[in-house]
């Protein structure tokens, strides 16, 4: 395989790396597990001058669960790690699942969820989860970091917020009120190693009389250019109460917010019926799973 | 079968190189390194259908590094699996007929540098109108892709015709009449094609190259390289599978000759996947028009098929593959009127070829999903139509096939009592169902695919005190376990353990001639010689243990590595004591066998084609479940019920048929390569293109009938490509047990279920 040939740097610290990006802004990429920048380098669709390579940050490894914060997952985390991690399992069980889904376990053991989110593919197994969670990304660069919700990430296709000399540090998943709950749904043609053909994530919240909808968020992948919230149908579904016509009714919401196109995958017009069937059976399970069923 | 007692045969043998390979040790031609080595990569054309008016290497030849440039008119000799209608040379020359066609290649001292060159060399190209389908390449003033072809883009055709076939659908009870698709599908093998070539100073040519036919590359090296056959050697190394797809010369096994040649160093040329799926030579998508009749009872009383083929760019084994459907009509029921019209078109894509069941998993698919709809329109048990079809023990075809052995019916028996079809057929709730059909296979062809007469088949056994048993055969392990199949037939032949026969294979001058791994031949032909070689060995040592022990000759026999008589229990010598005897007597012992298959033909265009010595059967149940909101197909339980004969290692039948139903489920309902109309490839990679994962693997249970094939050696039948022919009908049966709606084109996505379940709605 002929590639371009590229300078390569390995920092081992915070203050290297903000260092290195603040100089090679422009040119430099940032290399986690490579899955997808390795790809797309030797198709040459990509030709970084500099790859920087974050394995060594040991500031960037690492999950932490705090009862009031929440979940924090650094940038520098493997998926495999996401995967089967304690932590992950209990307070987010949907993003353990999603990223169980990701590729094949040798991917897995590489790739990290920093690189499946910022490489801002539509169909990304662990964005709608991440979107349903309403996680907050840390975005940082040399002297500064800044909060950004996660909905607000992802500009237009594979285009991120991430200004020149910064990088995703981590991932904070609020932690969940009590009555909440998250589930992931997908469907490839396959049972794995798949592109996803539509993918959705949803967050159910209930009042403390357990049958009326406090809160939701649902989303999105692989239904528009990039992954996104169905926030009509949030706002739509809130207040009503749970039943099979709540759920019913949200996964006709969703499949009406969804904007797919026709390709090598699948139609548009499929991709809104499985957006439907998906969402429902994502917010039947969430009930389900509040209720300790 | 029989009261036969065995030691090896009939035992799970885990295969001799097995450990190599899991622990990445084992050699295969990419892992040839020779000093001075180059690196070969390919040019391809950018277009799929265009007249070459010039190429221009000499940037590519100046260029630092590359040792040598190659094109096509520097190799002009065409060359063909079927000699007598080549239609292919090593490089396209004046013409490319598929986007991706080699047109010039680069050896260099480092890969990156002939990638490199490749895009410095600049070739013109006229392009010409891209056929993608076959109704286009046969319109009227399209323009023909071969322009000697006499047909236009119709590069065979033929009928062929028994009974009264008009009268029977007459006078039958109930026809059908049906279009069915097939679809655009690769063997997906593991390791991509793989060749060295390298000449030495005497001028010979040695190969190393992962073919399953190390034969016929060399009959096709010494027409492509102008060369006695004498002066080429060809070697196979471990091979990682192959399904049909390395079953003939491919261009990188060419262009490496070309380049060592032109460079006078050593040249490897390895694909890419992508190059792979550009080779190809992947299962033909036939549009078959089918007409099926029966009477009252369910009796077949006549078929009727009409097969549009296409064949993609080149010739290459497609009339063997078009007579080849034609043959499969007749078995494994009892048909008296058969109608066959076949025609395979050239069309501007990768070329077709042979792949795993060749020519049978096609109409197996159409006439399996038609008996199924037959049975059920007359209100009967599809096992039972198919049982009341099937044939008996022994069995001549209406075309003159003779099946010597079959237990086909207890096939249709056991797979319907293990998987309980009877209770569950019709009976399950909707959107689960289940699903049964049939098939079978040749066990290897009765004719070379050129003129000759030599046996298809021969075996050397050198036995030597010092360096033990060393067997040496042609055939080819391309990963199917050939050479432990013919280790394990040697050593129960000699009474010796398995582990201590070693075997020298799949080599033109190292082992004796064999044809090659393909049609299911290598367990039945070479097996034959192996024990034919065998049995001389034993001949030659049992009168010198005669001797030393006191006893006739024809009383002794061979067991445990020992010599002993058959009736006195004390009178025994060690094996290996009586070999060093002959040897110190009469000098060194070896014996070698050979195996002709019956000759037998039809008075008929393709009247050769279908012939075999002996033939595989199988039955399968499937169980699927359907998401009716999704369309999702997962299918969920699998039986299969197969006549193998004896199987030799039952541990690689399982494998082969597990493999089998794999491989076909994912044409079934996943895989499918996918062209832009102007015939660039939209999906040549692993992730695109959709093979099933561990995660879709149904539960499998398979299932060797009491069986032995006398005529056989060790009553071995085949159980490699029989197996794949059911598995595409069995699923799409059961879909429609499950959600009442018949598929006639593959593959099944969850996308068309749906549409289909709409469609069923409004009605």
């Amino acid at each position: 395989m002929h590639l371009e040939p590229f300078e390569y740097e390995k920092p081992n610290s915070l203050v290297e790396l903000e260092a290195l990006l603040s100089k090679h802004a422009d040119e430099a990429r940032l290399l986690a597990g490579g899955t997808d920048l390795l790809v797309l380098v030797k198709e040459k669709i990509l030709s970084p001058k500099m790859i920087i390579d974050i394995g060594d940050v040991a500031a960037l490894q690492g999950i932490t669960a705090d009862p009031a914060k929440g979940l924090t997952i650094l940038a520098g985390t493997k998926v495999s790690t996401i995967e089967h991690s304690a932590e992950v399992k209990e307070f987010a069980p949907a993003l353990s699942f999603a990223a169980a889904q990701l590729g094949s376990s040798q991917v897995r053991h590489m790739a990290t969820m920093a690189g499946n989110v910022c490489h801002g593919s539509p169909s990304a197994e662990t964005s709608p989860v991440l979107l349903a969670h309403g996680a907050v990304l840390t975005i940082a660069k040399a002297g500064g970091e800044r909060e950004l919700p996660i909905s607000d990430f992802w500009l237009a296709y594979r285009k991120t917020a991430l200004a020149p000399g910064e990088y995703l540090k981590a991932f904070t998943l609020p932690a969940l009120p009590k009555n909440a709950a998250v589930e992931y749904a997908f469907k490839g043609l396959r049972g794995a190693m798949e592109i996803d053909m539509v993918n959705v994530g949803v967050y159910l919240e209930l009042e403390e009389d357990l049958e009326t909808v406090k809160e939701v968020r649902i989303g999105m992948g692989a239904v528009g250019p990039i992954p996104y919230r169905a926030v009509k149908a949030e706002a739509e579904l809130k207040g009503m109460k749970v039943d099979d016509a709540f759920f019913a009714k949200a996964g006709e919401l969703a499949a009406a917010e969804a904007t797919p196109i026709d390709d090598v995958r699948a139609t548009a017009d499929y991709r809104k019926k499985l957006m439907s069937v998906l969402t429902r059976r994502a917010f039947s399970a969430a009930f389900a799973r509040i209720k300790g069923e | 079968m029989s009261d036969r007692k065995f030691s090896v045969i009939g035992t799970d043998q885990v295969r001799k190189e097995a450990p190599d390979k899991a622990r990445g040790e084992a050699i295969y031609a990419d892992d040839i390194r020779l000093p001075r080595m180059l690196h070969g990569r390919i040019k391809r054309s950018d277009y799929a259908h265009a007249r070459i008016i010039s190429i221009d290497t000499s940037a590519a030849e100046a260029l630092p590094g590359v040792k040598a440039v190659v094109v096509g008119s520097e190799a002009p000799q065409k060359y063909g699996i079927v000699p007598q209608a080549p239609t292919e040379t090593a490089m396209a020359i004046d013409k490319v007929r598929y986007h991706g066609e080699p047109v010039a290649a680069v050896a260099a001292t480092d890969p990156d540098i002939a990638e490199k060159a490749l895009d410095l060399i600049e070739v013109e190209y006229e392009p010409l109108p891209v056929y993608v389908n076959t109704h286009d390449a046969i319109a009227e003033g399209a323009v023909a892709l071969h322009e000697d072809n006499k047909y236009g883009n119709i590069a065979y055709q033929a009928r062929q015709e028994f009974g009264e076939v008009d009268k029977a659908f007459e006078e039958s009870h109930l026809v059908i009449e049906k279009t069915y698709k097939t679809s655009y599908v690769n063997h997906v093998f593991m390791e991509p094609h793989s060749a060295v070539a390298r000449f030495d100073d005497n001028g010979d040519l040695r190969m190393w190259s992962s073919t399953q036919v190390p034969h016929y590359l060399h009959t096709m090296l010494s027409k492509v390289m102008d060369m006695p056959m004498a002066k080429i050697h060809v070697t196979v190394p471990n091979v990682g599978g192959g399904f049909g797809g390395k079953g003939e010369a491919s261009n990188n096994e060419l262009i490496a000759a070309l380049l060592s040649r032109k460079a006078r160093r050593p040249v490897k040329v390895i694909y890419s996947r992508r190059e792979v799926f550009l080779q190809h030579r992947g299962r033909h998508p036939i549009e078959m028009k089918v007409k099926m009749g029966v009477d009252k009872e369910g009796y077949i009383t006549a078929i009727d098929y009409d097969g549009l083929m296409d064949g993609g760019a080149y010739g290459a084994w497609g009339i063997i593959i078009l007579f080849y459907t034609a043959a499969m009509l007749h078995l494994p029921y009892k048909v008296k009127n058969v109608r066959f019209f076949g025609r395979r078109i050239y069309t501007n894509k990768p070329t077709c070829g042979p792949m795993r069941g060749l020519g049978g998993v096609q109409p197996r698919f159409a006439l399996e999903s038609m008996m199924d709809e037959l049975a059920i329109k007359l209100g009967m048990s599809p096992y039972e139509l198919k049982l009341k079809n099937a044939i008996d023990k022994k069995h001549v075809t209406v075309s003159g096939v003779h099946v010597r052995h079959s237990e086909y019916k207890k096939c249709l028996e056991e797979v319907v009592s293990e998987s309980g079809y009877l209770d569950k057929h019709g009976k399950l709730p909707f959107g689960k169902g289940v699903g049964l059909a049939g098939g079978y296979y040749i066990s290897g062809t009765a004719y070379t695919l050129y003129m000759s007469y030599k046996p298809h088949s021969t075996a050397l056994i050198r036995l030597d005190s010092e360096s033990g048993v060393t067997l040496q055969c042609g055939a080819t392990d391309i990963g199917q376990g050939s050479n432990m199949v013919l280790a394990m037939m040697c050593a129960e032949k000699l009474g010796l353990p398995y582990e201590s026969i070693h075997v020298i294979s799949g080599d033109t001058k190292n082992a004796p001639f064999d044809l090659g791994s393909f049609a299911s031949r290598v367990t039945v032909a070479a097996g034959s010689a192996v024990c034919e070689a065998a049995d001389k060995l034993i001949e030659q040592i049992l009168p010198i243990a005669g001797v030393a022990l006191g006893c006739r000759a024809d009383q002794l026999a061979v067991g445990n590595g020992e010599i002993y008589s058959i009736y006195e229990k004390e009178i025994r010598m060690p094996f290996w004591d009586a070999v060093e005897k002959y040897i110190a007597a009469h000098g060194p012992l070896s014996a070698t066998g050979s195996y002709t298959p019956p000759r037998r033909t039809g008075d008929f265009k393709g009247g050769n084609v279908g012939h075999s010595p002996t033939y595989g059967f199988t039955a399968h149940v499937a169980e699927v479940d359907v998401d009716t909101e999704t369309g999702e197909v997962k299918v969920v339980n699998y039986n299969e019920a197969g006549d193998c004969g004896q199987p030799i290692n039952p541990l690689s039948v399982e494998g082969q048929v597990e493999g089998s139903i794999v491989m076909a489920m994912g044409q079934a309902l996943y895989e499918e390569i996918k062209m832009t109309p102007d015939g660039r490839l939209m999906n040549p990679n692993l992730h695109d293109y959709k093979v099933p994962t561990m995660r879709d693997i149904p539960n499998i249970k398979t299932l060797a009938v009491e069986s032995y094939d006398e005529d056989s050696p060790f009553g071995a039948k085949e159980a490699g490509e029989g197996p794949i022919q059911p598995t595409i009908p069995a699923i799409l049966n059961a879909i429609y047990d499950a959600i009442g709606v018949r598929f006639t084109e593959m593959p099944v996505t969850p996308e068309k279920v749906l549409a289909a379940l709409a469609a069923k709605g409004q009605e």
